[in-house]
C-alpha cells in the first residue's frame, strides 16, 4: 500500500483539471474557435445572442449532429461511410410511407431504423470480410440505397398527412417528434441530439467497446495481437452509423413532414464528414471525440446562422463553410506537426 | 556453481523448414530455448534469423518440421496464438497504437479479455501500467502520455512492459538496440537480466557481437538458413563467432573469388566525396574511379542504408560531393541526375519502380525531356530506346507494354538498371542490387554491372550480401557507426575481414 502511494506521488499530477491541461485537451482548438466565433457574432449582430435564436441553431444542427456522432465512431475505427445521406433518405421515406399506409408509430419507426441497421451491416461486412476499402464499399452503397429509395417511392414525393391516409393519433405523435418542443421551448430534435450525444460520449470515452474502437483505428495490428476482433468492432461502428443516419432521416421526415427520394439528403454525407473532421477526428483513424464532434457541428451551425443574420448571400455562405473546413483542419495538422 | 540438470526447454524446434519462391529460407533448423536463459541468435544477413522469429510470432507458417512448446507439439497459426502461448515478439516496427496512451497500450490485452459492454477502469489501468513501468525502472513515465509522442526507445520499453504484464514466458527482441542510445541500451540489458532471473526466456537477435557476449547464456549461429551450432557462452571470443558465421574453409571460399580483372588504378577519379555527413553518416571521405566497382558493406545500422540517398540528394546532407570536379548541390536529385549520377534504390516496390506502368515507360521515366516533344511522348523513340535496353540487359518480357508488376524480381531490376543507363550516368549507385532476385538473374546482373564499369562508369555497390561484394568489387569500404572502419582491396577482400570490420568493437 505504501508503495502504491509512493509511486502515485512520483507520477505527475495528471488527474487534476488544471487550466493548462484543459488547453492541451484535443478539443481545445475547436472550442476556442467556436468561442471566438460566438463572441464575434454577439457583437456583430443583434439577433445572435438571444435564447430563441440559440435554440433555433440547436434545432438546425441536431440532425447533422446525430449523424456526426455516428460518423465519429466510424472515423475513429479508421473507416469512412459515404452512404449516410442515402440511408437518411431511405429510412425516412420508408417510415413515412408506412405511416401513410396506416401503420402505428413504433412499428413504422422500427422498420425505418432496421433498414439503417441493415445498410450499416452491409457496409461493415463489405469493408471487413469483403476486403473492400470502405470508401469504395460505401460509395457503392450510396448509389444502391439512393436507387432503392427511388424505386420504393417511384420517384414521387412522400408527404405525411391525414389526407394521404395517416392515422390522426399516429400523425400527432410523429409531428411532435419532429416539430414539437419540450417545456414549450426546447425543440424535440435538439432533445434527441443531446440524449444521443450523451450516450455516445459515455460509450466512446468510458466503455470497453469505445476503447476497442480507438484501438482498432489506432493500429489494427496492435489490436489484433491483443485479442481484439478488429472486424466485429468495425462492423459495430458501421451498424451504429446506419442506425443513427436512419433515425436522423426519420426525424427529418417528421419535421418537414415530406421527402423526395431524388432530393432528400443528397450530399449530406459530406456535411457530416466535414463537421466530424472539423471536430478533430482523423481520416486515418484512432482520433476524435464526441465532444470535439459536437463543437465541430456547432461551428458549422453557428457559422451558417451568423452569416444569415448578417445578411450574407447563401452563395458566399457555402464558400465560407469550405474555408472553415480547410482552416480548422489545417490548424490542427500544422500544430501537431510542430510538436512531433 | 555446480553443474545443474539442464531444465526442460520451453520452446523446442526441430527440422523446421520454410521455403519462399526461389529461396530456401530455413533448411531443417533445430534449436531449443530454455526457461530463464538469454539466448542470442546471430548470423549474417539472409541467414534466416528473421524468418525464424516471424514463425515464432505466428506471422509465417513453416513448410515442415516440428515446434514443441512445453514438450507438446504446437502450431502457431496467428499472432494471437503466439501471444496466447506466452511468446511476445518485439519488432523494430512496433505493434503499438500511437494514438492511445501508454496505459491503454500496456493494458490492451486485458481490455480485450473483458466484456465489450463493461466500463473501462481507468484508475486501475493507470495503476497497473505504472506498476509495469516501474518494474522496468521507468516509473517516471506518465502513463497518460500518448505513445505517439515517445521516442522509439521508449516505445520499445512500453511494448516490453506490456509483454511482461501478460506474463510472457518467451520474449523475442529482434535487433532491439539499433534505435537505442548507449544509456538506453544499458537499461535494456539490465531489464533483460532481471527478466532472466525471473525465469523468462529472452531470445535476442543481434548483430552486435560484444553485447551478445556480454549478455547471452547461449548463442546460436545461423548461416544460409541452417543452424550451424549452439554454443555455451563460456570463453568465447568475437573471432570465434565470426568464424562460425563465415564457416567456409578456404576451399569453398575459392569458388567466389571471381575477382574482377579490370584494374582501374590510375584511372581518373569520377566521384569524390569529402566529409559527407547525413542522418546515420558521420563525415565520410572517399572516391571512386572510372571503371571501378566500389563495394560498400556494413551492418543495417552502420549508415550504409542511407548512403545512397545521401549521395543522390534525397536527404539533407553536408560535405562536398563532386562528379568530374563539378560540385553537386545538396538535396537536389535533379542536379545529381544532370551531373551524371544515377541511383538504383533498394526498395524496388516503394521507390524504385513504377510497378503499374509498362516496361517502355519505366525505361524512359528518368529521362522524360529527351523523349517528349511539345509535351507529348514520342512513342516511337520511347519504344526503340526501350527495345535497345531490353536487348542489352537481356530482360525477359513478353512485350514492351507489359506492366512491370508482372515481371520477376530479376527482370524488374534489369528494367530499373536500364532506366538508369538511359540517363548515361558517370556514377551509378546501386543499393542492394540483387535483393529479391533469384540466383540465375543475379549472375546476369553482375555481368551487366561489370560491363557498365568497363565502359568507364564508376559503379558504387552498396550491399548487405558479402559474397556479392567479394565477387564484384575491386575495392570495399566497410562502414560502422556512420564511419569508414576499413578499406579492403584485392585479395584482402574476404568475408572474415569484412565481418570483422563491420561487427567487432
Amino acid at each position: 500500500m505504501a508503495d502504491a502511494v509512493r509511486t502515485g506521488a512520483r507520477a505527475p499530477a495528471t488527474d487534476r483539471l488544471t487550466l493548462a491541461r484543459l488547453l492541451r485537451a484535443r478539443e481545445a482548438g475547436v472550442f476556442i474557435a467556436l468561442l471566438a466565433l460566438c463572441l464575434f457574432l454577439s457583437f456583430a449582430t443583434d439577433g445572435f445572442l438571444t435564447s430563441l435564436n440559440l435554440l433555433n441553431v440547436g434545432r438546425q444542427i441536431s440532425l447533422l449532429g446525430i449523424m456526426a456522432v455516428g460518423m465519429t465512431f466510424v472515423l475513429i475505427a479508421g473507416e469512412v461511410d459515404l452512404s449516410v445521406g442515402s440511408s437518411y433518405a431511405f429510412s425516412g421515406l420508408a417510415t413515412g410511407m408506412l405511416i401513410i399506409a396506416g401503420w402505428a408509430l413504433l412499428p413504422a419507426i422500427g422498420v425505418g431504423l432496421a433498414t439503417g441497421v441493415a445498410i450499416g451491416l452491409i457496409n461493415g461486412v463489405l469493408s471487413t470480410y469483403g476486403r473492400l476499402p470502405s470508401l469504395i464499399a460505401t460509395l457503392g452503397m450510396l448509389s444502391i440505397v439512393r436507387g432503392a429509395a427511388l424505386i420504393l417511392t417511384n420517384g414521387q414525393p412522400v408527404t405525411v398527412n391525414a389526407r394521404n391516409g395517416a392515422l390522426p393519433e399516429v400523425l400527432q405523435s410523429f409531428d411532435y417528434m419532429g416539430q414539437g418542443y419540450l417545456f414549450t421551448i426546447i425543440p424535440m430534435q435538439l432533445v434527441f441530439f443531446v440524449i444521443i450525444a450523451a450516450l455516445a460520449w459515455v460509450v466512446l470515452s468510458f466503455s470497453n467497446f469505445g476503447f476497442r474502437v480507438y484501438a482498432v483505428g489506432g493500429s489494427a495490428k496492435a489490436a489484433r495481437v491483443s485479442g481484439i476482433s478488429v472486424n466485429s468492432v468495425k462492423i459495430c461502428a458501421f451498424v451504429l452509423m446506419g442506425l443513427l443516419a436512419a433515425f436522423a432521416g426519420i426525424l427529418s421526415m417528421a419535421f418537414l413532414p415530406s421527402g423526395q427520394a431524388g432530393r432528400t439528403g443528397v450530399g449530406l454525407e459530406l456535411d457530416v464528414i466535414a463537421a466530424t473532421i472539423v471536430g478533430g477526428a482523423s481520416l486515418s483513424g484512432g482520433e476524435g471525440t464526441i465532444l470535439g464532434t459536437i463543437f465541430g457541428v456547432l461551428i458549422i451551425g453557428v457559422m451558417r446562422n451568423g452569416l444569415v443574420l448578417m445578411g450574407v448571400s447563401p452563395f458566399v455562405q457555402e464558400l465560407m463553410i469550405g474555408l472553415v473546413i480547410i482552416i480548422a483542419v489545417g490548424i490542427d495538422k500544422w500544430s501537431t506537426r510542430r510538436t512531433s | 556453481m555446480t553443474k545443474q540438470q539442464t531444465p526442460a526447454p520451453i520452446v523446442e524446434i526441430s527440422g523446421l523448414t520454410k521455403r519462399f519462391p526461389g529461396v530456401l529460407a530455413l533448411d531443417r533448423i533445430s534449436v531449443d530455448f530454455r526457461p530463464g536463459e538469454v539466448h542470442a541468435v546471430i548470423g549474417e544477413n539472409g541467414a534466416g534469423k528473421s524468418t525464424l522469429m516471424n514463425i515464432l510470432a505466428g506471422d509465417l507458417q513453416p513448410d515442415g518440421g516440428d515446434i514443441r512448446i512445453d514438450g507438446r507439439q504446437a502450431t502457431i497459426p496467428s499472432p494471437l496464438a503466439s501471444r496466447a502461448a506466452g511468446i511476445t515478439v518485439v519488432y523494430q516496427e512496433l505493434a503499438l497504437c500511437p494514438t492511445l496512451t501508454i496505459a491503454d497500450n500496456i493494458m490492451m490485452s486485458d481490455m480485450a479479455a473483458r466484456s465489450a459492454v463493461s466500463m473501462v477502469p481507468r484508475e486501475a489501468m493507470r495503476r497497473e501500467a505504472r506498476a509495469a513501468l516501474s518494474r522496468l525502472g521507468m516509473g517516471k513515465l506518465d502513463p497518460d502520455t500518448r505513445v505517439g509522442r515517445l521516442s522509439v526507445a521508449e516505445m520499445q520499453l512500453v511494448e516490453i512492459a506490456g509483454a511482461i504484464r501478460q506474463r510472457a514466458r518467451v520474449l523475442v527482441l529482434d535487433e532491439p538496440n539499433s534505435a537505442l542510445s548507449k544509456r538506453e541500451s544499458e537499461r535494456l540489458f539490465d531489464i533483460i537480466r532481471q527478466l532472466r532471473s525471473e525465469g523468462v526466456t529472452v531470445i535476442y537477435v543481434s548483430h552486435h557481437l560484444k553485447e551478445v557476449l556480454d549478455l547471452a547464456d547461449r548463442i546460436t549461429v545461423m548461416r544460409d538458413g541452417r543452424t550451424i551450432e549452439t554454443l555455451d557462452n563460456d570463453g568465447l571470443s568475437e573471432d570465434r563467432l565470426i568464424r562460425a558465421m563465415v564457416g567456409r574453409d578456404l576451399n569453398t571460399a575459392a569458388q567466389w573469388s571471381l575477382q574482377p580483372e579490370a584494374r582501374s588504378d590510375g584511372a581518373p577519379i569520377v566521384l569524390s566525396v569529402e566529409t559527407l555527413t547525413a542522418p546515420g553518416l558521420d563525415g565520410l571521405t572517399f572516391h571512386a574511379r572510372a571503371g571501378e566497382i566500389l563495394g560498400i558493406g556494413g551492418l543495417p545500422d552502420s549508415g550504409k542504408d542511407t548512403l545512397g540517398e545521401a549521395l543522390f540528394g534525397l536527404c539533407g546532407r553536408s560535405g562536398r560531393i563532386t562528379i568530374d570536379d563539378k560540385e553537386l548541390r545538396a538535396a537536389d536529385p535533379h542536379a545529381s541526375i544532370r551531373n551524371g549520377m544515377a541511383l538504383v534504390p533498394a526498395d524496388r516496390r516503394g521507390a524504385g519502380a513504377l510497378l503499374a506502368m509498362s516496361v517502355a515507360n519505366n525505361v524512359v521515366s528518368a529521362s522524360l525531356p529527351r523523349f517528349s516533344l511539345a509535351g507529348f511522348m514520342r512513342r516511337g523513340a520511347v519504344r526503340s530506346e526501350a527495345r535497345a535496353q531490353v536487348a542489352r540487359l537481356d530482360a525477359r518480357i513478353s512485350h514492351l507494354g507489359q506492366k512491370l508488376a508482372t515481371l520477376s524480381g530479376g527482370n524488374q531490376q534489369k528494367i530499373i538498371l536500364g532506366r538508369s543507363l538511359v540517363t548515361s550516368p558517370r556514377v551509378l549507385i546501386l543499393h542492394e542490387p540483387t535483393r529479391g532476385v533469384d540466383v540465375g538473374a543475379k549472375a546476369e546482373i553482375y555481368a551487366i554491372l561489370r560491363g557498365i564499369a568497363g565502359e568507364g562508369v564508376a559503379v558504387v555497390m552498396i550491399s548487405s550480401e558479402i559474397p556479392e561484394l567479394i565477387m564484384n568489387a575491386e575495392r570495399v569500404l566497410v562502414l560502422r557507426n556512420g564511419r569508414i572502419s576499413g578499406e579492403l582491396t584485392g585479395s584482402g577482400i574476404n568475408e572474415e575481414a569484412i565481418l570483422a570490420r563491420a561487427m567487432a568493437s
